[in-house]
């Protein structure tokens, strides 16, 4: 499976240390269900979601969401993040398949 | 005698086909169920174990009275509550009570968090309530829903 498309965003764009920012996860994935049909063969196109989406910040996990197919195609996922020094915001994904991606993010607080 | 085994054998035809017809039709009529079908009841059950959740109004759940596409319907749930090392929202769930599988997401949280807030966009099969359950580190368990009409389904 080719790697999927994912966005980090931290919002506001200019933080401190210690302050709250959100920030805001989206990955390109269909999350299918596994029970819509293919319309040209009347088969049912199998079930492809994301399982679980873990938040890590200097290596501790701060937010771990286990989710289901019931979430929209190119799902979105928000949360909210303490700032603590210089470091790196990984968000890694695992699914339905047990296939694990992972995708990173700089955060640089000024001042 | 003929004329008797005749009968029989249309009666015996007639009944099954009153038998059949129905299971056909039946057949046709039901949905397949996903792999992780899961009703509200059994997964607010599976969450809570033999709590019960008292409704809050600490929980501000965000969801549009009317979805015009039930495909991708933004849910946000906030939860007014202090995020200390003692003292914080362990959990945060969100229901979709008349989905196949009303699970959407689990939120396990933490301290680091410093709000306890969870944005995002679910599939709602047809006009229903979505729930919101929340977990604090005392073990108690808070719950808020509201209904939202769908216009067009979103659960293929």
């Amino acid at each position: 499976m080719s790697k999927r498309k994912t966005l980090i965003k931290v919002k506001p764009n200019k933080y401190k240390n210690g302050d709250i920012v959100k920030v805001s996860f989206m990955v390109m994935h269909p999350m299918e269900t596994g029970l819509r049909k293919d319309k040209t063969t009347g088969k049912f196109i199998p079930a492809e979601y994301i399982k679980n989406v873990k938040f890590e910040y200097n290596g501790k996990v701060f937010t771990n969401m286990n989710i289901w197919e019931t979430l929209s195609v190119n799902p979105v996922l928000t949360t909210y993040m303490k700032v603590d020094g210089e470091g790196v915001l990984k968000v890694t994904f695992t699914d339905n398949e047990g296939a694990v991606e992972e995708s990173s993010q700089k955060i640089k607080p000024k001042g | 005698m003929q004329r008797r085994d005749f009968l029989r054998g249309l009666s015996v035809a007639a009944a099954s086909a009153v038998v059949v017809t129905p299971s056909v039709s039946f057949a046709a009529d039901e949905k397949p169920k996903g792999s992780n079908a899961l009703s509200y009841k059994e997964a607010l059950a599976a969450v809570t174990g033999s709590k019960t959740p008292e409704v809050s109004k600490k929980i501000a759940l965000k969801v549009p009275e009317i979805a015009e596409n039930g495909a991708v319907v933004p849910v946000t749930v906030e939860v007014d509550h202090p995020m200390n090392e003692d003292d914080y929202v362990k959990s945060i769930h969100v229901f979709a009570t008349k989905n196949g599988n009303s699970r959407c997401v689990d939120a396990h949280l933490s301290p680091a968090n410093g709000k306890a807030m969870l944005s995002t966009r679910v599939k709602l099969g047809e006009t229903q309530e979505v729930a919101a359950l929340v977990e604090l580190s005392n073990g108690t368990f808070l719950i808020s829903s509201q209904s939202v009409k769908v216009t067009i389904g979103g659960c293929g």
